[in-house]
């Protein structure tokens, strides 16, 4: 599980980059137009938010770095001592404490430049003060670049780590350099190490996987050791220690017999006794490398009593496992990796011996499981047959037979919700809420209480002496009512008569007349020419109408009339008149258009011609050429009276550019003709 | 339920209509309808504004004190319910108003009356001034009350045969 989160951490951006990403953001995803113009608690909102939210993507990019790091104390220590020996847990931390730190002061830069905008009194202020917390903000993250910088190498190299799984069943190949080791792993996995005459060539930790009845092992190649103190040690060796401290393996020590490593086997050995304190507690194989070079038989006395010491420690790890039969070949093996003889035999062994050993451990944890099974309560058993009930004091049974009586009464008294229910339920009955009212008098209880009357509040007037003060007021009322009596009998003097107020009422409706007509002859004298008077268009001239307007005025018109009708050109023919007063208004009409017509024609002779008939005269040589001529003049006139001009020379124009022709836009069309 | 008084015009507001406003002091302003609810918008004076009772009262156009007005007080603390005392009061209040409003319209009477002799005064003068609009002199001379004269029969004119052709 662990070892995967390595290749998850998120890159670390560099100070610059960090810088960037984080302004730009904070550009694109806050508003960005302001004026100054806008309400001021607007402008600090809005340069609020933008430092808030600049502090809040530091602070959230920041979280996910030093959350992806693992921690050195709580991660596998075998990856712990790995990542110590790689890169130095001091300096790491310290790096990661750096950008905590960071995290902070932002966090610190960011609140108190909050606060200090909320009262700034201008946009140049709040302007200021956002771009000083940016500033600082930024400043900050400046100076943790070398910090950032680190932890990005670290990154890369953590995720180039081989992922190794700290708990399932791992093979540690260890020895002197160049003795076999990477070849033997190409041998029995997939892994593809390099394989070269020189030392060194295995710089790190190398994974690979190897199946072994149905089961998957990892097998882990290490860099070769050297004979050293421990102090003297590289971190390449290092990292072969740390595997070898930390990892529960099989140990496969090889050893190169032929010394075409360039190492003796005393060498080998010096090396085997330094770090067989790490053998404690795993199966260890010796394998003796390189065998067709140099058989195991053929080897010097010396040699091969430091094998065989070699072979009793690996014994003694045997021994202490299981109590297992000496069984010296799972011990000591030989091999070649160029030939292949002896490869398989040497991963079985060893895979055989890691199982054996993880198999008893699991056994003996298995304690668990079994003891569960064994629970069960002890009962007494009965020694007589004396019964032995529990024992109550006395007062506690009294105070539960009193709470067991208030409980009964409660019991029996009748609940508001039993009787809605009885009277039919929750929607059909509803509870009366004046049931329990404290009045005078019961019989009030139901009574609904007035609160308007008349575009008042009955509870303005309510008064417990109302009627008091009602029978004060109508005495004063019956005495002001007796003063006013007095005071109306004063000045009725001067007061018109009805048939006087008649007169007035006439007067003032003859005045409103007269300035009825003034105001429609002021309006239309200039639009319309005035009918002269003696055309009379109205027919308004009349001596009946002289006579009525005579007689409303109290003169006998008689004498009027006489002299009018004496004056006129001619008198009507009564054709249909008989009985008819003159006063009669529908015969008038009648007869007004005869007695023009016979006025006209009464001063000619003849007086039965057509209407339409023109009479020869006036320059004319016959009715045909007058005829024309009074068409003539009519259609010439028919022109100016439709342009509204009095006449020829009426060359008037209103309106020299009137508004609508001169402006405004079309609804549908172009403008560009005018 | 309670009838309030509209802040602008001082008209009665019943449930169910009008506005209330409540300002950032919490003094509550209730409107009758959107007219005063606008006028106040516009921050307007009450009392310069014609048509509100504010104005008529500073403007001594209607009845300022009065003792009827103390009858109606608004109270705070609830009264417990006595039907006699309920009773009375509601007919105190049809008295009360009936009182109210005669005073009221004596207090218009008492404002409008020097108008009305002056208003006289004038109509007597215009009667006589300008009686020869409905009155020809002749027939004044002949009646000299300033009233409308008698109208006059108009005799019917002679038919005049005057046919000329037959």
């Amino acid at each position: 599980m662990v070892q995967y989160n390595f290749k998850k951490i998120t890159v670390v951006p560099t100070g610059k980059e960090f810088i960037d990403i984080i302004l730009s953001r904070t550009q694109r995803r806050t508003p960005t137009q302001v004026h100054k113009g806008y309400a001021i608690s607007r402008l600090r909102q809005f340069y609020m938010r933008k430092v808030k939210f600049t502090q809040q993507n530091f602070h959230e990019k920041l979280s996910t770095i030093i959350d992806d790091f693992p921690r050195l104390n709580d991660i596998h220590p075998f990856y712990g001592d790995l990542l110590h020996v790689l890169y130095n847990k001091d300096h790491y931390k310290l790096a990661l404490g750096q950008i905590n730190t960071a995290r902070n002061l932002i966090s610190k830069i960011a609140k108190d430049y909050v606060r200090l905008l909320k009262y700034g009194d201008s946009l140049y202020r709040c302007k200021s003060l956002k771009v000083a917390a940016l500033g600082r903000m930024c400043t900050v993250i400046k100076k943790v670049t070398p910090s950032l910088a680190y932890l990005e190498q670290i990154r890369q190299h953590m995720a180039r780590l081989p992922s190794i799984d700290p708990n399932s069943r791992t093979v540690l190949i260890c020895g002197y350099p160049n003795v076999g080791k990477s070849s033997f792993m190409n041998k029995i996995t997939r892994a593809d190490v390099d394989v070269q005459p020189y030392a060194f060539t295995t710089k790190s930790l190398f994974v690979g996987h190897t199946d072994y009845k149905y089961l998957r092992y990892q097998v882990i190649d290490t860099p070769g050791i050297l004979d050293r103190p421990f102090e003297d040690r590289n971190i390449i060796e290092m990292c072969s220690i740390t595997a070898l401290a930390h990892l529960r393996a099989a140990v496969l020590f090889f050893l190169d017999i032929s010394g075409s490593c360039g190492y003796s086997i005393a060498q080998q050995a010096a090396l085997f006794d330094s770090i067989k304190s790490l053998f404690m507690n795993k199966p260890l194989i010796i394998v003796c490398n390189k065998t067709d070079l140099q058989a195991l038989e053929g080897l010097s006395e010396d040699d091969m009593k430091l094998v065989m010491e070699m072979k009793s420690e690996a014994m003694k790890t045997l021994v202490g496992q299981g109590g297992e039969a000496t069984d010296g070949s799972n011990v000591l093996l030989t091999m070649s990796t160029l030939t292949e003889e002896g490869v398989i035999a040497v991963k079985n062994a060893a895979c055989e011996r890691l199982l054996d050993q993880r198999v008893e451990q699991k056994m003996k944890s298995k304690k668990l499981n079994d003891c569960l099974n064994r629970f069960h309560v002890a009962m007494p058993k009965p020694r007589d047959q004396k019964e032995r009930p529990a024992c109550i004091p006395q007062a506690v049974l009294e105070a539960k037979a009193k709470q067991a009586e208030v409980d009964a009464d409660k019991e029996k008294r009748k609940l508001e919700r039993d009787l809605e229910n009885e009277n039919g339920g929750a929607g059909v009955y509803s509870a009366s809420l004046k049931k329990r009212y404290i009045l005078a008098h019961d019989e009030w209880k139901e009574d609904i209480i007035p609160e308007i009357l008349d575009g008042h509040n009955v509870a303005d007037f309510l008064d417990p002496d109302i009627l008091m003060r009602l029978e004060e007021l109508e005495r004063e009322e019956g005495v002001l009512q007796g003063l006013e009596e007095d005071e109306d009998f004063e000045m009725d003097g001067a007061e018109l008569t009805p048939e006087e107020q008649a007169a007035l009422t006439e007067i003032r409706k003859k005045k409103s007349l007269l300035i009825q007509q003034h105001r429609i002859k002021k309006s239309t004298a200039e639009s319309r020419p005035t009918v002269p008077r003696k055309f009379d268009k109205d027919k308004k001239f009349t001596s009946e109408r002289m006579g009525r307007q005579l007689s409303s005025l109290g003169i006998d018109p008689s004498m009027a009339i006489d002299r009018a009708r004496s004056k006129s050109r001619g008198r009507k023919r009564d054709r249909s008149s008989d009985g008819v007063e003159s006063m009669d208004v529908d015969g008038d009409k009648q007869n007004k258009k005869m007695r023009l017509k016979s006025r006209s024609m009464s001063r000619s002779r003849s007086m039965s011609r057509p209407p339409g008939e023109v009479v020869p005269g006036e320059g004319f040589k016959d009715s045909a050429q007058k005829k024309k001529a009074i068409k003539i003049a009519k259609s010439s006139s028919k022109n100016r009276n439709k342009e509204a001009r009095r006449g020829e020379a009426d060359r008037v124009i209103p309106t020299l550019k009137p508004k609508h022709l001169f402006s405004g836009k079309r609804s549908t069309g172009k403008t560009d003709r005018r | 339920m309670r009838l309030e008084k509209c802040w602008f015009c001082s008209s009665t507001v019943y449930p169910g209509h009008g506005i209330q406003f409540v300002r950032n002091d919490a003094k509550i302003f209730r409107f009758c309808r959107s007219k005063c609810h606008k006028n106040f918008k516009m921050k307007r004076n009450p009392r310069k504004v014609k048509w509100t009772k504010a104005y008529r009262r500073l403007h001594g156009k209607d009845m300022t004190q009065d003792s009827t007005f103390e009858f109606e007080r608004k109270r705070n603390r609830p009264e417990r319910y006595d039907r006699n005392l309920t009773e009375n009061t509601l007919a105190a209040i049809k008295k009360i108003d009936k009182v109210r409003v005669d005073r009221e319209s004596r207090h218009h009477a008492k404002r409008m009356k020097p108008k009305k002799a002056q208003l006289q005064r004038e109509a007597a003068r215009e009667l006589e001034q300008s009686i020869s609009m409905v009155k020809a002199p002749g027939a004044l001379q002949r009646d000299p009350s300033l009233t409308l004269p008698i109208k006059v029969k108009v005799s019917k004119p002679e038919k005049v045969d005057n046919r000329m052709e037959e």
